[in-house]
């Protein structure tokens, strides 16, 4: 077995045309990965970026116009998704109208040839399993969107799958209830011990439930790596943006060294910024770097890195954002938890601002 | 909120005023005559004699001697037209069925702005005159037609086949005619359904045929029973296909009531088999829906 065969999931080279021509549309461009068996494993991208492509390219329900897929060693060309050791959680759930919750479970071990005693057995632990055992004999018209989703998952697990594909499962679940779904289905993973590829747009969701991410925009994976590392260290401007909050500040270059450049802050101190692998800016030049709107800490006027007034506060429950601007006007927003003996700083105010030591990162592009 | 809504529904019943006249006026007044006619005499010359009598009836079933009318014997004429027209009808709703499904498929899964041409195909032969329609079949099907000169062409055969005023022939005329109206609600049918849950049974690890029988037939089973109602009944009382292409020995149950009602000069006979038809049909559609909700009931348990 070569290094490539480690894994539950290997994509090598995977591209993806849709239609021809002049009309081609390149869907999936260069798709490199490797996941682990047993991995919480998330696509996150904006809508049309080709998350669902990529999946349905792992389900079998599309064929990739060029790459290779190995899904536990076996390589998948030419198997149609009903001989593939994958399940799949539809965005639309895509529950079976005229069979009851019970037999929507029960319909992948039907189809693999199970005894009925394995297939009632299995079904009745997966009805407890998601907590739907009181609404077994129900249609899937006479229950909620939430238990439509437990029922979903509960039939894409029945079987066993070695990997379950979960297309925007939560999308449609309003806040409180998605919530709950979220550490549903990260309990479920743990205890099934599944390799899970979950699709979702929400950075925050894929943030909180994710072993490793992959970014995607428009067909590619600008980054793969855990959230701390995605979040810390976001490759390039997209990433930075999309995922949280960011500050982006266009600063001159006074020195650089190793791994790290002074850069010069509106008002004249310097700070050190991390620099990213292999890049040396020129000293005068002006760079862009980032800094996430929690690494900044409120200080007295003219004691800290920066000094900045006060535009306006927006009131968020746990934490307060503040928009100021720099001495030299550009914006930064900085997020202050809330406490009750604190009040808001007025607009026109002027503050110090102490920015966190290593917050403080030079972007690429 | 409620008061408007109520004497809305007060008088909106009158919308379907119209429709209810024709309706009443239209299928029940001559359902009424149709029915009373059975209980009439037959007069000398075609029409009734207003003189109560079951005979009409009774010569649905049974035949007199002409010599000696109290020696009684089973109508078999009678009986194999009745069965030969539900047999007959039961092909031809199987084969629109057979026939129908992959046609409707095929449209259903053509791209949407495709689809209404092909549905336009399929209705053109509406566009022309039933008794036109199947003349062209007869002249397809006839000892010197197409198929028989290209086949003693060929050397195939050495002698025409029979397919005129067979069974045979009446099945494919009857097949042609009724075709459209089996596709049109299997259509319908399929275009309300969510193509999604066909990927969703491949997933689970079906294979083509049990996607087919587990999907795709649950989905599309009222169109199935639509079109099953629009073939049967017109079937079973088809008078044309029978008359042209099954000529006077595969007579079906609307070319032995016109029969009745022509040549035969018996109207209370004809009414009496008209009724009987109807009772039929209806019998037919009890028992059919029962054996559907059976069939959904076990499924159900
Ligand atoms: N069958 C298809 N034919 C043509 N284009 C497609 C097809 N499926 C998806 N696409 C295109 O590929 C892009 C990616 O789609 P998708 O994978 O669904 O995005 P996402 O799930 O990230 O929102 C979209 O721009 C979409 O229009
Ligand atoms: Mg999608």
């Amino acid at each position: 077995m070569d290094a490539t065969d480690k894994g539950e999931i290997h994509i090598a080279g995977v591209n993806k045309v849709f239609g021809q021509g002049a009309s081609a549309f390149h869907a999936l461009t260069g798709i490199d990965l490797t996941i682990a068996t047993g991995e919480f494993f998330t696509l996150l991208g904006p809508s049309g970026c080709g998350k669902t492509t990529l999946l349905r390219v792992i389900a079998g329900f599309e064929q990739p116009t060029s790459g290779s897929l190995r899904i536990n060693g076996a390589e998948m060309a030419g198997l149609g998704p009903n001989r593939r050791p994958v399940n799949t959680v539809f965005q639309s759930y895509a529950l079976f109208p005229h069979m009851t919750v019970a037999q929507n479970i029960g319909f992948g071990l039907k189809m693999l040839g199970k005894s009925r005693s394995e297939i009632e057995a299995t079904t009745s632990d997966m009805l407890r399993l998601v907590r739907m055992e009181a609404l077994a004999e129900r249609r899937p018209s006479e229950i909620s969107g939430g238990q439509q989703q437990r029922v979903a998952l509960a039939r894409a697990l029945a079987p066993r799958p070695r990997v379950l594909l979960l297309d925007e499962p939560l999308s449609a679940l309003d806040l409180k209830l998605r919530k709950e779904m979220q550490s549903e289905l990260k309990r479920l993973q743990t205890e099934t011990g599944i390799t899970f590829v979950f699709v979702t747009h929400d950075q925050e969701e894929a943030l909180t439930m994710s072993d490793r991410i992959a970014v995607m925009s428009a067909g590619r994976i600008l980054q793969l790596g855990a959230p701390t590392d995605i979040y810390n260290a976001p490759v390039n401007r997209f990433v930075a943006d999309f995922i949280g909050e960011t500050n982006f500040l266009v600063l001159p270059v006074a020195q650089t060294g190793g791994a790290v450049a002074r850069l010069t802050l509106p008002g004249g101190n310097c700070a050190e910024a991390r620099l990213p692998e292999g890049m040396t800016p020129v000293t005068g030049t002006t760079v862009t770097a980032v800094i996430r709107p929690e690494q900044a800490a409120i200080v007295a006027p003219e004691t800290g890195d920066l000094t900045a007034r006060v535009e306006s506060a927006v009131f968020f429950g746990t934490d307060t954002h503040l928009h100021l601007t720099l001495a030299d006007g550009q914006p930064f927003v900085l997020r202050r938890q809330n406490r009750p003996d604190q009040q808001p700083p007025e607009p026109g105010a002027m503050l110090g601002l102490s920015l966190a030591s290593g917050a403080l990162r030079v972007l690429e592009d | 909120m409620r008061g408007p809504l109520i004497r809305g529904n007060g008088w909106k019943w009158l919308l379907c005023a119209p429709a209810l006249t024709v309706l009443l006026l239209a299928a029940s007044g001559p359902l009424l005559i149709v029915l009373v006619y059975s209980f009439l005499s037959p007069g000398n010359m075609g029409g009734v004699v207003w003189e109560f009598s079951t005979e009409g009836w009774f010569r649905v079933f049974f035949r007199r001697d002409i010599f000696e009318p109290d020696l009684v014997t089973l109508n078999h004429a009678h009986l194999t037209v009745f069965w030969r027209s539900i047999w007959l009808s039961f092909q031809t709703t199987l084969i629109c069925a057979l026939l129908g499904f992959p046609t409707a498929w095929f449209i259903a899964t053509r791209p949407p702005n495709t689809r209404t041409v092909w549905l336009f195909l399929i209705t053109i032969p509406f566009w022309t005159n039933l008794l036109i329609r199947t003349f062209a079949i007869q002249e397809v099907i006839r000892n010197n037609g197409t198929i028989n000169t290209v086949l003693l062409r060929l050397g195939v055969i050495d002698s025409p086949i029979q397919m005129m005023f067979t069974d045979f022939a009446v099945l494919l005329g009857m097949a042609y005619v009724f075709l459209p109206l089996m596709v049109l609600p299997l259509y319908a049918a399929m275009d309300k359904m969510d193509f999604r849950l066909v990927e969703a049974g491949y997933d689970l690890y079906a294979s083509r045929l049990m996607v087919l029988w587990h999907v795709i037939l649950p989905q599309v089973k009222p169109g199935f029973i639509a079109g099953s109602i629009l073939v049967f009944i017109p079937a079973i009382g088809a008078y044309v296909t029978p008359r042209v292409l099954g000529g006077g020995r595969t007579m079906m149950l609307g070319n032995l009531i016109a029969l009745q009602f022509g040549q035969g000069r018996n109207w209370p006979l004809g009414a009496a088999l008209a009724m009987l038809m109807l009772i039929v049909v209806v019998g037919a559609l009890i028992v059919y829906l029962r054996a559907l909700g059976r069939m959904e009931g076990e499924r159900r348990g």
